[in-house]
């Protein structure tokens, strides 16, 4: 393997956001999972042994990390700010999907049972002639 | 680390999905056997339907009777099977000993059942996180440590994984739902599960 999977994830993050400040494309995002491990890979180390009594969720590392950040190695800190963020533009992109495929829907999936993400699937099926705004959103909700 | 499905009806073990996942073929597997979409189409499956009115109370409830029912030695005992039908994944997160704070090494794991919880195609559906042990040690101690850990997972789902917190409970089972039951103390009954429980109705 030539890049880790922390360079990858990092390359990632660094291209969505540039991308978005461009103008051109909305953040990339990354998958819960991949957050996930992210996390573990800056940060594991640093959290066994100056966080070892708290939790992931709950804002309970957060706040650790924030209390020892003297002693957290600067990596961890930016990769969780990235993930925060990532994370964040995600579920944007998840709550926008709706709006931003109505016209894709209307125009290509005349027929669609609604429910059981039937939309999702004829917009997925159909990516090819769908706008680019209805498939951005759908990328980073991670749907496609 | 091992993941698996429990992908029939009877009170089967679970089969082992590592073989069919792969090996480590590309970074993100590496990371995380068992992605988000796996756990999409298991919990998806239709066949296996939660009963109407399923609730995490009521599995509660049923947790209590069991250990009521079945007094003594675990290898007498039938494992609770109330859940067994229902659409599932078992999920081995790792942690710390004898407490319920979760290791680094399972984020991405707790990571895919939030990816899964986020999918469209499972948004109708309501979900129970399970905490499980194996017999080493006290029963109730074991009902209590699984619940704080089901209560750990699930916290980490709604709040740094922003699942809806009206769609996903955390019920420990203790021992009473072993997986290896005639090897009570095989690590394989130390697991979590996530189980569909059936429809998610808005205001219910």
């Amino acid at each position: 393997m030539i890049f880790s999977y922390r360079e990858l994830v990092r390359a990632g993050l660094a291209a969505g956001l540039l991308m978005s400040l461009a103008g051109t494309v909305s953040a990339q995002t990354i998958s819960y999972s991949e957050a996930g491990a992210l996390l573990a890979q800056s940060c594991g180390k640093d959290i066994v042994k100056f966080c070892p009594k708290v939790n992931l969720g709950g804002g309970a590392l957060r706040d650790c990390l924030t209390q020892r950040a003297d002693k957290i190695n600067p990596q961890c800190i930016a990769d969780y700010k990235a993930v925060v963020a990532s994370l964040d533009a995600r579920l944007a992109a998840q709550a926008a999907v709706t709006k931003a495929c109505r016209g894709d829907a209307t125009q290509f999936c005349q027929g669609t049972a609604p429910g059981n993400a039937h939309y999702l699937g004829c917009l997925n099926a159909a990516k090819k002639v769908v706008s680019k705004r209805c498939t951005t959103a759908i990328t980073n909700a991670g749907w496609n | 680390m091992s993941r698996s499905i429990r992908n029939t009806s009877s009170l089967s073990f679970a089969v082992a999905v590592v073989a069919l996942l792969g090996g480590a073929h590309s970074p993100a597997s590496a990371q995380t056997a068992l992605s988000g979409d796996q756990i999409v189409q298991t919990m998806g499956s239709a066949a296996r339907a939660a009963p109407p009115g399923l609730t995490a109370a009521l599995i509660r409830q049923a947790v209590q009777q069991h250990m009521i029912d079945n007094p003594g030695m675990p290898i007498t005992w039938k494992p609770l099977e109330l859940l067994n039908n229902l659409a599932q994944i078992d999920v081995q997160i790792q942690f710390a000993l004898n407490s319920a704070i979760i290791r680094p090494e399972s984020y991405s794991t707790i990571g895919s059942m939030a990816d899964a919880l986020h999918h469209p195609v499972l948004g109708g559906y309501k979900f129970v996180v399970t905490g499980n042990t194996d017999t080493t040690g006290n029963r109730k101690d074991n009902l209590a440590l699984s619940q704080a850990r089901a209560d750990a997972v699930v916290e980490a789902l709604t709040t740094t994984f922003s699942v809806d917190p009206a769609r996903v409970e955390a019920v420990g089972l203790g021992q009473e739902a072993l997986e290896d039951v005639k090897n009570p103390k095989n690590p394989i009954n130390r697991r979590v599960q996530l189980i569909n429980i059936g429809k998610y109705l808005p205001g219910k």
